[in-house]
């Protein structure tokens, strides 16, 4: 018998009251407290007499340290961060700037390299970074301003007061399997702040239950995603420079599913490799683990990676469905930044700048928000107009159609895009529509039994133990650890679809869709399809992937207990 | 209370092939977090205070802002790199002479640490100190003329010894269940006193390393998987065949 995670009602919960709180201590929650502080700072040297203090600002960071949960590629275009700490070059980690960089196209055994980078793409002046390493550098600093990180707690629960958010209720710790408090049970606090801001990277929970409740998407594209799984390897010195980027298109995927990998050379031969797999693919058996282990088989890859050691494995949705597929981004006592909100440019694969600027603005407007005492939709609404007149919405405009342009297939895609290149990002149409991808996926009624073209990456790899691995042995090295004793945070709304209906119609694709092997059909005899759902939630690496790309909807990721989760030591 | 890297890290060893690289993770030792725990139950059951000391490298002090998050009221900081590289006799020594002012009536130490696992600090600490001391404690309570403790012995024996105070006790994980940090409580834990100890302070206290390390590898795998192939029947006698005649187990 599954039991899922609640906040165990009937308890009493602490109170505290905050001015702001963020939840998330990613790029954009920490950009966002950082400038929050500065401005206070300025503030108080311009105003001895009317002290603004930062007691009552907190950070929400559900990882057991600052970074922990953080994976991307990762390049950052410094932008964002010259305009938050203009100094950021003395002691921010960056591992190496990019000197060069590659674009290919891979068929199963060859590749060409494209003739030139395009714009898009050319890196020069970004730098190769461990978004866990900048992470736990930008959270270092926020430290320093007197405002509190509390790390290992989850936001659960959004408060409400009518149309207004009030505030936030932290996890539950110390709740058994069965959903009964522990003898150490803590009840989660009610943080009953006057701004609410939600930076919890793709997908966010709560970000997902205010768009719900206020059915803030109403008006914008539905937003679309790609499940990144990433590794980090070192490798032979010599194999690649560093400060070298190649992105590379084609196999493993077909024409018909989109997506790409990068290759990064950073320092000390550690090589970040991932493959980028869209979740809008056809094959309910698609696996992007899978997906990135064929690639590795490339020869190309291959003959980099060989004799090297695989040293750190995660997964993280993002989210490219672009300008088009923003929500609103403020509201009655909220704002949205980040990846929560899809800042996130899929043309250059690059949001952390993004990120960082959106909450540099969304502190801009908490900070006047606090000094009027008014937090309602039509202060906080300064935020809307601020993102709008700046650099985000430039860069994000430019490619507003891009991803749309391919919800037909790689050749419609890249004519669109040539197009767009030259229309100013319009193409045929200044607003391309969307479809969520889940919605893409295809019965298997309506597939070849063989897995047809796309076959050679269905289901789970198996993995040559040098340069391939099968799934857990990748799990392994993403460091992942939960509480064993806890509810199960994947909330399954109706295990009977999964028993009676998915099973037979898309062959439970939440056994291929998950990079970390949470989902399992188990033999049960009792149920008509002989197979029933399993869940292994301590696998979880928290990416969001099955929360967006199960079929009928029906599963609902929220955070475990506070501290659980994958450990992304220099990713 | 120390320092360690988490259990699962990655490890990779320094160029001198004597300790691993710093940049790993880092958790609380565990034996050090029941140890903590057990101190905040005696605090609430018998009053006092409960001071929290690591000696390490600066990135130690998170273990010391856990603790006081907890509930400890104050810290002791004994901060150089070059505390890492001790031995647990000059590891107690430094120690011993932090503490010299202090009045404590009971010391807590973790069983053993995750890393280096000597499981000695705590003992020579009460041995510098005079103080007696029991390992592998399982449960305290306080009697007339001082403490009665419960020892883990092997095969699921236990030992009560009775002893006077101030004493060491090593603690054993599973002592207790731990607690969690609180909102509050780590909000309180920054305005707790931390007290930080150079090891020049120390310095004249200490000696030679009387342990060192020599060499830190990884080890060679060295197991051998063999698939026997064939009808159940015909595994079934090359197996015993293979128990019999070459491993010599049958």
């Amino acid at each position: 018998m599954l039991v899922f995670r609640k906040p165990i009602e009937g308890v009493e919960r602490p109170q505290m009251p905050a001015d702001v709180v963020i939840v998330g201590g990613g790029p954009a929650g920490m950009a966002c407290a950082l400038r929050l502080s500065q401005l206070i700072d300025a503030h108080n040297a311009a105003h001895p007499d009317s002290q603004l203090s930062k007691e009552n600002i907190y950070v929400l960071e559900k990882a057991r340290e600052v970074g922990q949960h953080c994976l991307s590629g990762a390049l950052l275009d410094p932008r964002a961060i010259a305009e938050l700490l203009p100094d950021f070059k003395k002691d921010a980690p960056l591992d190496a700037e990019v000197t060069k960089e590659a674009v290919y196209f891979f068929t199963e055994k060859s590749k060409f390299k494209f003739p030139i980078t395009p714009p898009f793409l050319r890196d020069h002046g970004n730098y190769v970074i461990s978004l866990n390493k900048f992470v736990k550098w930008l959270g270092s600093k926020v430290e320093e301003t007197g405002i509190t990180v509390f790390t290992g707690f989850a936001g659960s629960e959004l408060l409400f007061d009518g149309d207004r958010v009030i505030g936030v209720r932290t996890d539950d710790k110390g709740v058994d399997k069965e959903g009964h408090p522990k003898s150490n049970f803590e009840p989660g606090y009610d943080l009953q702040a006057k701004v609410v801001i939600l930076a919890e990277g793709p997908r966010g929970s709560l970000t997902k239950d205010l768009i719900k409740k206020f059915d803030l998407a109403k008006d914008a594209n539905p937003q679309t995603y790609g499940v990144g799984v990433k590794e980090l390897w070192e490798v032979p010195a010599g194999r690649i420079a560093s400060g070298e980027v190649i992105y590379t298109m084609g196999w493993p995927l077909t024409t018909r599913e989109y997506g790409g990998a990068w290759i990064y050379g950073s320092k000390d031969n550690i090589v970040s490799l991932g493959f980028v797999t869209g979740l809008d693919y056809g094959d309910p058996r698609l696996d992007p683990q899978h997906v990135l282990q064929e690639f590795k088989k490339h020869p190309f890859v291959t003959k980099l990676l060989a004799g090297g050691k695989m040293i750190r494995y995660g997964a993280k949705a993002m989210p490219y469905g672009g300008w088009w597929a923003i929500p609103p981004v403020a509201g009655n006592g909220w704002m949205i930044l980040g990846d929560s909100a899809g800042f996130l440019n899929s043309a250059r694969l690059k949001g952390i700048h993004l990120a960082i600027k959106s909450g540099m603005l969304a502190a801009e407007t908490a900070f006047e928000a606090l000094q009027k005492d008014d937090s309602s939709a039509a202060s906080l609404g300064e935020f809307q107009k601020k993102v709008e007149s700046s650099w985000i919405k430039d860069e994000l405009w430019k490619v507003r159609n891009l991803h749309q342009g391919f919800e037909h297939g790689m050749f419609a895609g890249m004519f669109h895009t040539g197009l767009q290149m030259i229309t100013g990002g319009r193409g045929l149409n200044n607003r391309y529509p969307a479809t969520s991808g889940y919605q893409r996926m295809k019965k298997l009624s309506n597939l070849p039994a063989d897995g047809g073209a796309e076959a050679h990456m269905l289901g789970p790899a198996k993995g040559d133990g040098k340069v391939t691995f099968d799934k857990l042995t990748d799990l392994y090295h993403s460091g992942t650890k939960h509480e064993e004793d806890q509810p199960a945070h994947l909330v399954i709304q109706d295990t009977n679809v999964c028993n009676e209906r998915c099973v037979k119609e898309y062959g439970s694709p939440c056994q291929n869709f998950c990079p970390a092997n949470v989902y399992e059909m188990v033999d049960d005899s009792s149920q008509p399809n002989g197979k029933r759902i399993s869940l292994n939630p301590s696998n979880c690496v928290h990416c969001k992937t099955c929360d967006i790309e199960d079929p009928y909807q029906i599963i609902n990721w929220v955070p475990p207990e506070g501290g659980g989760g994958p450990n992304y030591d220099g990713m | 209370m120390k320092q360690v890297p988490q259990k699962d890290a990655p490890l990779k060893l320094n160029e001198s092939g004597t300790w691993i690289r710093e940049d790993v993770s880092y958790e609380v030792n565990e034996p050090d977090a029941y140890a903590l725990e057990e101190a905040l139950r005696q605090r609430e059951k018998h009053k006092g205070e409960v001071v929290v000391i690591t000696s390490g490298p600066a990135r130690a002090q998170q273990v010391l802002r856990e603790a006081l998050a907890k509930g400890a009221d104050r810290a002791i900081h004994l901060e150089d790199d070059k505390f890492v590289g001790l031995d647990a006799f000059n590891t107690a020594k430094a120690i011993a002479a932090a503490i010299k002012d202090e009045q404590f009536d009971l010391i807590f130490t973790g069983l053993q640490s995750d890393d280096y696992g000597y499981a000695q600090t705590g003992v020579i600490l009460a041995e510098l100190l005079g103080w007696p001391h029991a390992t592998i404690i399982m449960q305290i309570e306080k009697n007339e003329t001082g403490i009665r403790v419960k020892r883990e012995l092997e095969a699921g024996f236990f030992q009560f010894v009775d002893m006077p105070t101030p004493a060491v006790l090593t603690i054993q994980s599973g002592i207790n269940k731990l607690r969690y940090a609180t909102l509050i409580g780590i909000k309180q834990a920054k305005n707790k006193p931390l007290r930080k100890v150079s090891l020049a302070e120390v310095q004249s206290a200490l000696g030679e390393n009387l342990q060192k390390i020599e060499k830190l590898y990884i080890p060679q795998k060295t197991k051998k998987t063999e698939h026997i192939e064939g009808a159940p029947a015909e595994i079934a006698k090359k197996l015993v065949d293979k128990l019999r005649n070459e491993l010599r187990v049958l």
